[in-house]
């Protein structure tokens, strides 16, 4: 299939010189990073509600739109982490490690700066790959059965040690509860329902969305009211709106490895950004040659997770468009907007819709750049947040939560079931477990048990399975190498923080 | 009769524009659609283009509510205990008859007053292209022979398309593994990536890819064949007497007035004959197959002792 450069220049002037689609994908994108940054609201739901409205619009231009909120809403999800300590979609979870501590050190914009540039490059990189090597990267999906699925939420879940903080234990303590937690449920081969005592609201286990709320936002709330009126004012430094030129060095390097793993994982569907930003973030720390500062608000952490969410877009296109099998639940619900345009993703649509194609391709550079221009204007109003008054802003947020909660399934259930998690969350902080392994398992755990059933189906029985195919075979092995890695970083780290506490007061040592 | 409703509709329509209170005739506010399932899916898409076509003939905006989770279940039973005075109308579909075989919920069709059918999509067996058989006896001779390697996906554990393959099994006498999956496409995807030896999914689901020649349907579980690939027999051409369909319709709680109800019936089943809807589901190859309430109920009926027979055999029912 050769690259048709003629088409793709014609593409940019279908979507730059139509002051409709133009305006669509601003709108889009706008919305996006709205609906993004309110907890509860993701980019799924915004692009699903959306699709209704772009029944009678020509293609370019409800596509347009509705890649635009695609990309907002993945940055989108990075301002409430990094001013609220809520992601604001499940895969901006990671960036909440080193956002928020930036935040609380008065430097949100500096945060939501690096996450705005690292949310454009990541983006683009993957546009970018899209565009040009989709055929070629769409095979990787077909290779990936059930026993590579499981070996690949095995290596997601290696990641836990280098997210636990300050205890190995208590972090896989917190991982092992959230394995826990993710067998609630039916049973995903036998359909039986588990540990659900009769409540009709489980049967598909903790919802997601109000567990993530709960344990991160209405837990952080708990511990806010406890503080209030002992803890000074953050003083913000806002007014930046775009990351200085050193924390760009510093963060390059983790901003192009991350695209590169974010576009990897988008391309394996069923595998999101949740996951990209989590395994990023892991890799940036083992990179790091001061991983010991990781968790205090480093830069480059927020580079590594927001570069990574952004570029899982252009992967997660990648399966749609040359294969018809959308690489994560955004690509889903654009699947039936394609459908209902009267476009049939796939292998088809690249013989017969070529134009439709590179339209895309277009379209999601153009919603790229967007969501930077978008962005930048405004960063400096969203860091105003986090120097608001505690006793107005916290209630607000408190609301704000529960509706995020509730509107994910229209189910009072899940308002209390985030009420209940915002209790464990802050018991768990209080004695300083790590919430983030919980998520990680609460993504992985039911990938791995459905995939290792399946794989148990087809076998009959025989685990020889499992290590009968290559990319199964390299995943698990990486997943074991990762492991002991975290556990000598975590020596070496807790060597450093000695260190530098005997060194009284000089701070820490490079 | 049918003039009459007709007439009461327009007499409404008319006074609801000169908002006329002393009239208190159905709808005075906006109707409430619940969906069973997520934003975006299938059946949302179908039920929200219905609805909006709907509105016109109903002379009141009908939003649409996404109540999602344990299968179905959750939305199920929303739509039975929404009060009965027809602001609040459903989307049912086929879980409605396979969760209750499974005891997973405490309810039936028939505490349901079902309003009509929309849509029923038959099952195929799809499998690979370069698989050595082009028929449903070919399938069923190289089954037969090879007893430990048949695979077939389906898209989650007691969905319809498990309940399906499992019929062909016992009706053919073969042994088939049965691999759910979360939902039809990632099944798809697999049996495309040579996982698997073949899905029971609908034609609509595998159709990107059978033209796309990765993949070929067998056959269709129908009484005819299907419209968009007419060279593929049906199960019953070739020997194998088996039919299956999932359906969607609308259904309201119990003890809804009847003028309510038929003001509604009225007013979606012009919206289904629109047009812009009927070519919304030709885009979305659904098979669209209305049913009145009597006829529908009867339906009902017949396929909920299906499935419970079926599952039962399957081992999926709750002994």
């Amino acid at each position: 299939m050769d690259f048709d450069f003629g088409l793709l220049y014609h593409s940019f002037g279908n979507v730059m010189l139509d002051w409709h689609v133009m305006l669509m994908i601003f709108i889009g994108v706008t919305g996006g990073i709205t609906i993004g940054a309110l907890p509860g609201l993701t980019a799924t739901m915004g692009v699903a509600l959306l699709v209704p409205f772009t029944f009678g619009r020509p293609p370019v231009e409800s596509l347009g739109m509705l890649l635009g909120i695609y990309c907002g809403g993945m940055y989108g999800g990075s301002i409430s982490a990094i001013l609220i300590r809520t992601p604001g979609t499940p895969a901006a979870a990671a960036t909440v490690l080193e956002g928020y501590p930036m935040g609380q050190r008065g430097e949100a914009g500096r945060a939501l700066a690096m996450a705005l540039f690292a949310s454009f490059t990541g983006g683009m990189i993957g546009a970018l790959i899209m565009t040009f090597l989709s055929p070629y990267v769409a095979g990787v999906a077909l290779e990936f059965s059930y026993v590579e699925y499981f070996a690949l939420a095995l290596f997601g879940l290696s990641v836990i040690i280098s997210i636990s903080g300050t205890s190995i234990i208590k972090g896989v303590m917190a991982g092992l509860f959230g394995l826990l937690l993710s067998t609630i449920g039916m049973d995903p081969i036998s359909g039986f329902p588990r540990f659900i005592y009769g409540q009709m609201d489980l049967m598909e286990g903790p919802a997601f969305i109000p567990t993530l709320i709960g344990l991160f936002a209405v837990a952080e709330l708990f511990s806010n009211i406890e503080k209030m009126g002992v803890t000074e004012k953050i003083q913000a430094k806002i007014g930046q709106y775009l990351p200085s030129w050193a924390d760009i060095k510093t963060s390059m390097p983790n901003i192009l490895k991350s695209s590169l793993i974010g576009t990897t994982v988008g391309a394996i569907p069923g595998a999101g950004g949740d996951i990209a930003a989590f395994v990023s973030y892991a890799e940036a720390k083992r990179s790091s040659n001061h991983p010991e500062k990781f968790g205090t608000g480093l830069v480059e952490g927020v580079a590594a997770t927001e570069s990574a969410n952004n570029a899982c877009s252009g992967g997660a296109m990648i399966p749609l468009l040359s294969l018809g099998v959308p690489g994560d639940s955004v690509t889903a619900v654009l699947l039936g907007a394609f459908i209902v345009q009267g476009l049939q993703p796939g292998p088809l649509l690249y013989k017969e819709h070529m134009d439709v194609v590179y339209n895309v391709f277009a379209a999601m550079i153009v919603a790229n750049v967007a969501m930077l221009i978008v962005g930048a204007v405004g960063v400096r109003f969203f860091a105003r947040v986090i120097g608001m008054q505690k006793e107005i802003l916290i209630p607000v947020i408190f609301i704000l939560s529960l509706c995020g909660s509730y509107a994910m399934r229209q189910n009072v259930f899940d308002i209390y079931l985030t009420i209940g998690f915002g209790v464990v969350g802050y018991i768990m902080q209080r004695y300083h477990y790590p919430l983030s392994p919980i998520l990680l398992a609460l993504i992985l755990g039911p990938m791995a048990e459905a995939n290792l059933r399946r794989s148990m189906v087809v076998s009959g029985g025989d685990w020889h399975i499992l290590f009968s195919r290559p990319i199964a075979v390299g995943l698990m092995i990486l997943g074991v190498a990762f492991m002991v890695a975290s556990v000598f970083n975590h020596k070496r780290i807790e060597k450093r923080l000695a260190e530098a506490r005997l060194s009284g007061s000089e701070g820490t040592t490079e | 009769m049918k003039r009459r409703t007709m007439l009461v509709g327009i007499v409404t329509m008319v006074a609801s524009v000169f908002s006329a209170p002393a009239m208190a005739a159905f709808p005075e506010k906006p109707v409430t659609v619940i969906c069973p399932w997520a934003p975006g899916g299938g059946t949302d898409v179908l039920l929200r283009a219905l609805s909006k076509e709907a509105e016109k003939f109903l002379g009141q905006s009908i939003n649409v509510v996404n109540q999602t989770g344990g299968a179905g279940a959750i939305g199920h039973n929303a739509i039975r205990a929404a009060k009965p005075d027809g602001y609040t109308v459903g989307m049912i579909t086929f879980e409605l008859n396979s969760l209750p075989p499974q005891g997973l919920v405490p309810f039936t069709w028939k505490d349901f007053d079902p309003m009509m059918r929309i849509n029923s999509d038959p099952a195929a067996l799809t499998v690979k292209k370069d698989a050595p058989y082009n028929t449903v006896r070919g399938f069923v001779d190289y089954a037969k022979a090879h007893p430990q390697e048949i695979t077939i996906g389906n898209s989650a554990p007691g969905s319809v398309w498990h309940i399906a393959a499992g019929l062909v099994a016992e009706k053919t006498g073969i042994q088939i593994k049965h691999v759910p999956f979360d939902g039809a496409a990632p099944a798809v995807t697999s049996l495309v990536g040579g996982h698997l030896t073949g899905v029971a999914v609908s034609v609509a689901e595998v159709r990107g890819q059978v033209q796309a020649g990765n993949l070929k349907i067998l056959g269709v579980m129908s009484a005819d064949r299907d419209k968009i690939f007419p060279e593929v027999p049906t199960f019953k051409e070739q020997g194998v007497d088996v039919q299956f369909y999932t359906w969607r319709g609308l259904g309201l709680p119990k003890g809804v007035p009847p003028a309510v109800k038929a003001k509604l019936t009225d007013a979606f089943k012009k919206a289904m004959d629109t047009p812009s809807f009927k070519e919304l589901a030709a885009k979305a190859s659904l098979n669209l197959a209305y049913q009145d309430s009597a006829e529908f109920s009867k339906f009902l009926d017949q396929n909920y002792k299906d499935v419970e027979a079926v599952m039962k055999g399957l081992g999926l029912a709750k002994k």
